[in-house]
């Protein structure tokens, strides 16, 4: 800022001198000097008064920003030697270690996936990650699910400002089945040598929806897909139940309710007699016996299609689930909010 | 979707079973059940009586007191000689000789027994005593009518039971309305009905009216045009108008059918129409002829189905204003409009209680359309819960048919004009052939073709086995939009016959091991490694506010923004994990945690950065933060805290990594909470591969948070990891001859760093022929009074292959080192 007025010419001399002496910078903003400047505002004739004013208010604001900026450079420390292992000139006692090792833990969804991912890989199941932002296709197209369908008002999902090549919202995937059609073209290969597809995908998810005790709006679910020459329904329900009986180490029951998924067909949901009562009926299952657990179904021929695969020749299932539910049982965690709390109090139970 | 048992009942051939056992059946067979509602007790003691007499009250002037008979079978109630009993009554309708319903003492009133139940008692009114009440439409629970008693104009003994009477002695199952998205049938009765039959192995038939094209009476009087220009999305549009109208109280079988589902009687000519849609799943919609004709300002009543001009607007039946969206479907009578089309009616065309002439409409809409103008207008009506699975459009005039008929019954409407049936292409309804081995393996069953056709036919579509060779042609009847390939009668069979009863084997496959994931395997590494440093993993959102973002000395623009986040904390996709575990720091401090490292596996995404499919490019990172309360008075730089455990967990992976500083630390979202001078980038050792960054935070990070002093960080990228194989082992053999240890101290000037003088030494000892050797940094040290050097003290143990080394040996050593040290870097040995 050039000044025209030589008060303030001078003025701003002698404020950058007494700025440069001071030890708490802050202090100039209450110096004399500036005081008698806006003061001064006060006594000229009013066509002066505006550039005067103007020019006071600028010379206050640039001696502002030298404050702030000496303060965070005041807060700013020394340089270090990042190469070195530890500080200069500290003793023994004081250089870096491992914390207590009773302390540390693993979160415990990511435990539990590891357990029902295990088991998995013994079945013969290969796993991959889901992602956590994909395009309507995935989610919706390649799954049967046409434009415009009332079944994709089940799955609330986030979309972002952003756009796909298509120019569609990228969508927060409300459910692992956006893996899908990828894992099903990454691993037909198999088909033909003979071996069916296996595979397990773990993952975040999201719904829009309000957060309360049984509620989060990002959650993990595990899909799987398995697809062969003559797969039916029978096996999928002998895998889940052969999984479960494993992951609860007991003999249990299962049963399906029919249900609706554009992209299974037939679609069920997959219940399990409660392994914590044994069908006693307990709080966990809420008296009933019974734990539905997941949706599961044969995969619709126009999803194996999409995929490059003959739904003529191959016929295959798949099913997803949560995480949360699984640990939530077996602990009996009281709020599913716990869990993405990042508190202590919480995860140091699982050290 | 509410499902009466009693109403069922009436389409079945055969008796139900018990309603628990009947539920469980629809729950393993059609649909999961939400509740199940026993009406039974609601009406436990309401009575149909006569009204014998009917006397002013002497105390007031609507009073009436009233003498019932109840046909004696109320128990314990105070009676005249002539065993009627006595009622204060101040409806305006209560009159002798009509029928009604008594709530004697003792009874509840239903309206109030989910609530908080009400029990009636013999008390005075005004010095007379009434023996408890006779019951309005809404005392019944039937809805909001108050304004008088309900009167029952059909001939029943005194003393009859009101609920059984009607069928109030119902279970109402409440079926999940998810399960019937594709099952446009199952949103009426009759349909639900079917399933029952078909899972329970019986044949069904639907009623004739249902099953046959109608022949619809044409009456004269009236001409109403109708016009369907909007047929892309209108596939057929039935209409007749109707005269003679008496708009009154429907009977109390219609009005106590549609309570029973939760529909509120409103007059005859409404509840027709939604008895109809309850039972068949085809909504309706009832016009006031001359309304419509008097916005049509002709001779007749004149409709036009079309989309919305620029800036019309409907007024609704539900009191609301709206302006339809361009692509919505909307009923206009000439400039005017009446009717978003499948969604609501419009106020202006409302049957009311002068209503004389209706036009009846039974139209088929465009579900797609149907479901985005609910959406957008944010209406969502019975009606639309319907179109938007899309019902046949075969059923309109065969509906209509059916509510022509009762209308006449209730509401003594004839016919006033022809049928309208504008018909805009409707599809056909094709057979399948179907191999009975295509069934038979995708359900592991091993099904006949006989057992196959009845399971089909029970539910009345058309099936017969073609040839001898195991195949089968079936045709779904009219209302089952949803079956249109193999798979899907596939579905169909495997319901009926029941899932649970497939055969449970599990698939066999080659004994190849199962490849597992890398990424997945890595993580696990990692978790096991900070885990045990005493590390806490924990798990934060992927989505973050944008102050968040703002706090970490991010910027936002580079990240993926969420649109229509119901809270404001998910504005953004996070464009890395540090800034999300600070925000945890100080929460974990204030609950007594004076000391921690919070980790956290994630992804990170950054606007522009474009994977291989051409979709965001997932960043997989590891996230660390260190922080000790300044009340631990730590001593030494956070940074080095933070540096060992990311040294640690490299070494445990089996990967040589380097901390390398740096001058400027480059412009990117991942490094921007960081430091300079106080943060090093990590690099793959002796490569460019740059792993990520470990740091304090800028000071302005560290106050945004509210940090202590002590903090530091990391957060490094997994990914470049994936395509390296770690390094297998550092075993060296054992030298049989003993180990010296000998400290070398090297003062050497404040610029030369750590690292380059430690990669001098341990490069000195490798080039060592036979010589085993180990270099640990023992001390670093600045005199207080010369800030222009640094001591550094190694300890090094050796050890000889071939023999025992003597201390002239190791001093000749050392001093070679020390003469490389002070070539490279003007090093003194102390």
């Amino acid at each position: 800022m050039k000044y025209t007025f030589d008060e303030i010419k001078v003025a701003a001399d002698r404020l950058q001198k007494e700025l440069d002496g001071l030890e708490n910078k802050a202090d100039i903003l209450k110096s004399v000097e500036l005081r008698a400047l806006y003061e001064q505002i006060k006594l000229l004739p009013p066509e002066k008064r505006r550039d005067f004013g103007q020019q006071v208010n600028a010379l206050k604001e640039d001696i502002a920003k030298q404050v702030a900026a000496a303060d965070s450079q005041a807060a700013a420390l020394p340089p270090l030697d990042v190469t070195a292992p530890f500080d200069t000139n500290t003793p023994p006692a004081d250089r870096p270690h491992a914390l207590p090792v009773n302390d540390g833990s693993v979160h415990p969804l990511m435990t539990e996936l590891t357990t029902v991912l295990d088991i998995f890989y013994r079945m013969g199941f290969t796993a991959v990650e889901s992602r956590e932002i994909d395009d309507d296709y995935h989610m919706f197209g390649a799954l049967n699910f046409p434009e415009g369908h009332p079944a994709r008002d089940d799955y609330d999902t986030f979309m972002t400002k952003q756009t796909d090549a298509n120019g569609k919202p990228l969508i927060a995937p409300a459910h692992t089945s956006t893996m899908q059609n990828r894992v099903l073209q990454a691993h037909r290969d198999n088909l033909e040598k003979g071996d069916p597809i296996a595979v397990v995908i773990p993952g975040r998810v999201f719904r829009n929806e309000d957060l309360d005790a049984r509620h989060e709006h990002t959650f993990y679910q595990l899909e799987g897909v398995y697809v062969d020459k003559g797969v039916h329904a029978g096996h999928l329900i002998a895998t889940l139940k052969t999984f479960l009986q494993t992951y609860y180490g007991k003999t249990i029951e299962v049963k399906t309710q029919p249900f609706y998924f554009p992209f299974t067909e037939p679609s069920f949901e997959f219940a399990l007699s409660c392994p914590f009562c044994n069908k006693q009926g307990c709080n966990i299952c809420g008296q009933s016996g019974w734990i539905e657990l997941l949706g599961c179904g044969m995969i619709h021929p126009n999803v194996l299609r999409e995929a490059g695969i003959d739904p003529e020749i191959y016929t295959g299932f798949a099913w997803g689930g949560g995480i949360e539910r699984l640990v939530m049982m077996k602990h009996d965690i009281e709020d599913i909010r716990h869990f993405e709390s990042g508190k202590l109090d919480f995860l140091r139970q699982f050290s | 979707m509410n499902v009466s048992k009693n109403w069922l009942q009436q389409y079945l051939s055969f008796e139900l079973p018990a309603t628990v056992d009947l539920v469980e059946k629809i729950g393993a067979q059609l649909g999961a059940v939400e509740t199940v509602t026993e009406l039974s007790d609601r009406y436990a003691g309401a009575i149909v009586v006569k009204v014998v007499s009917c006397q002013k009250h002497e105390n007031s002037d609507h009073l009436n007191v009233c003498l019932i008979d109840d046909g004696g079978v109320v128990q314990g109630v105070e009676r005249n000689e002539a065993g009627l009993v006595q009622v204060v009554c101040g409806a305006p309708n209560v009159r002798a000789d009509i029928m009604a319903v008594w709530l004697p003492p003792g009874a509840t009133v239903p309206e109030t027994y989910d609530k908080d139940p009400f029990v009636l008692t013999a008390r005075e009114l005004r010095g007379v005593v009434s023996n408890g009440m006779l019951a309005s439409p809404r005392e019944l629970a039937l809805g909001d009518s108050h304004e008088g008693i309900l009167e029952i104009h059909q001939d029943f003994q005194p003393g009859t039971p009101f609920g059984p009477a009607f069928g109030m002695d119902d279970a109402i199952i409440e079926i999940e309305n998810k399960m019937f998205t594709h099952r446009p049938d199952c949103f009426g009765q009759l349909g639900v009905a079917r399933e029952v039959a078909g899972i329970m192995g019986r044949p069904f038939t639907s009623p004739d009216w249902y099953l046959q094209e109608p022949v619809i009476a044409s009456g004269e009087g009236l001409s109403p045009k109708i016009e369907n220009v909007a047929a892309d999305v209108v596939p057929r549009f039935t209409a007749q108008a109707l005269k003679g109208v008496v708009v009154r109280p429907s009977p109390v079988w219609l009005q106590t059918l549609l309570a029973r589902v939760g529909a509120r009687p409103i007059n005859n000519v409404v509840d027709v129409t939604n008895y109809l849609m309850l039972l068949t799943g085809q909504p309706l919609h009832a016009y006031d002829y001359d309304k419509v004709k008097a916005l049509t300002k002709g001779d007749d009543a004149e409709i036009t189905v079309r989309y919305p001009r620029a800036g019309e607007k409907v007024h609704l039946l539900n009191g609301k204003t709206v302006e339809p969206r361009p692509e919505a479907i909307v009923i206009a009578s000439g400039d005017t409009l009446i009717g978003l089309a499948g969604v609501m009616g419009g106020a202006n065309t409302e049957v009311d209680e002068h209503t004389e002439n209706i036009i009846l409409e039974c139209a088929n809409f465009d579900m797609y359309s149907i479901r985005r103008t609910s959406m957008a207008h944010g209406l969502f009506t019975d009606a639309v819960t319907r179109f938007n699975k899309g019902q046949s459009p075969h059923q309109t005039t065969r509906v209509i048919a059916e509510a022509i008929r009762l209308l006449s019954e209730v509401s003594a409407a004839t016919p006033a004009s022809q049928l309208i049936d504008l018909q805009a292409g409707l599809s056909e309804i094709t057979g399948l052939n179907i191999k009975l081995d295509f069934i038979n393996s995708r359900l592991g069953l091993h099904l006949t073709d006989m057992e196959v056709i009845t399971l089909l036919k029970n539910v009345e579509f058309e099936t017969y086995d073609i040839t001898n060779l195991g195949e089968i042609f079936v045709k779904p009847p009219f209302w089952r939009t949803d079956i249109q390939i193999a798979e899907d009668v596939v579905e169909e069979v495997g319901r009926l016959i029941g899932f649970d009863r497939l055969p449970q084997v599990l698939p066999s496959r080659h004994i190849v091991p199962a490849a597992k994931d890398k990424l997945l395997e890595l993580k696990k590494a990692i978790r096991t490694s900070l885990s045990r440093q005493g590390a806490n993993e924990l798990l934060t959102y992927s989505f973050v506010h944008g102050n968040l973002i703002e706090k970490a000395g991010q910027n936002v623009d580079q990240a993926f923004q969420i649109n229509n986040a119901l809270s404001p904390d998910l504005q953004y996709y996070r464009l890395s994990l540090v800034p999300s575990l600070l925000d945890k720091v100080r929460p974990n401090l204030k609950a007594g945690y004076d000391r921690a490292a919070l980790f956290e596996l994630g992804k990170a995404h950054n606007v522009g950065a474009i994977d291989g499919e051409g979709l965001p490019q997932e960043f997989n990172t590891i996230a660390l933060v260190y922080t000790a309360a300044d009340k631990l008075k730590p001593a030494g730089a956070a940074y080095y805290q933070a540096r060992y455990f990311a040294q640690q967990m490299f070494d445990d992976l089996g990967y040589d990594i380097e901390f390398r500083s740096i001058e400027t630390l480059p412009e990117i979202a991942i490094i921007k909470p960081f430091a300079p001078g106080r943060t090093s980038l990590v690099y793959l050792a002796g490569s460019d591969i740059p792993l990520g960054v470990v740091g304090e935070l800028q000071a302005g990070v560290r106050q945004a948070f509210k940090l202590p002093e002590h903090t530091a960080a990391f957060e490094l990228t997994i990914d470049g990891l994936l395509n390296i194989s770690p390094r297998s082992t550092r075993y060296r053999p054992l030298p049989r001859f003993p180990k010296v240890e000998q400290d070398i101290c090297l003062k050497v000037p404040a610029d030369c760093t750590y690292g380059e003088l430690s990669a001098l030494v341990e490069e000195f000892m490798r080039r060592q022929e036979r010589l085993d050797s180990h270099v640990e940094p023992l001390d670093i040290y600045q005199r207080e009074d010369d800030p222009k050097h640094r001591q550094i003290t190694f300890r090094i143990s050796l050890a000889s292959y071939d023999r025992t080394l003597t201390d002239a040996e190791v001093n000749r050593l050392l001093e070679e080192l020390s003469v490389a040290a002070k070539d490279a870097f003007n090093a003194e040995r102390i």
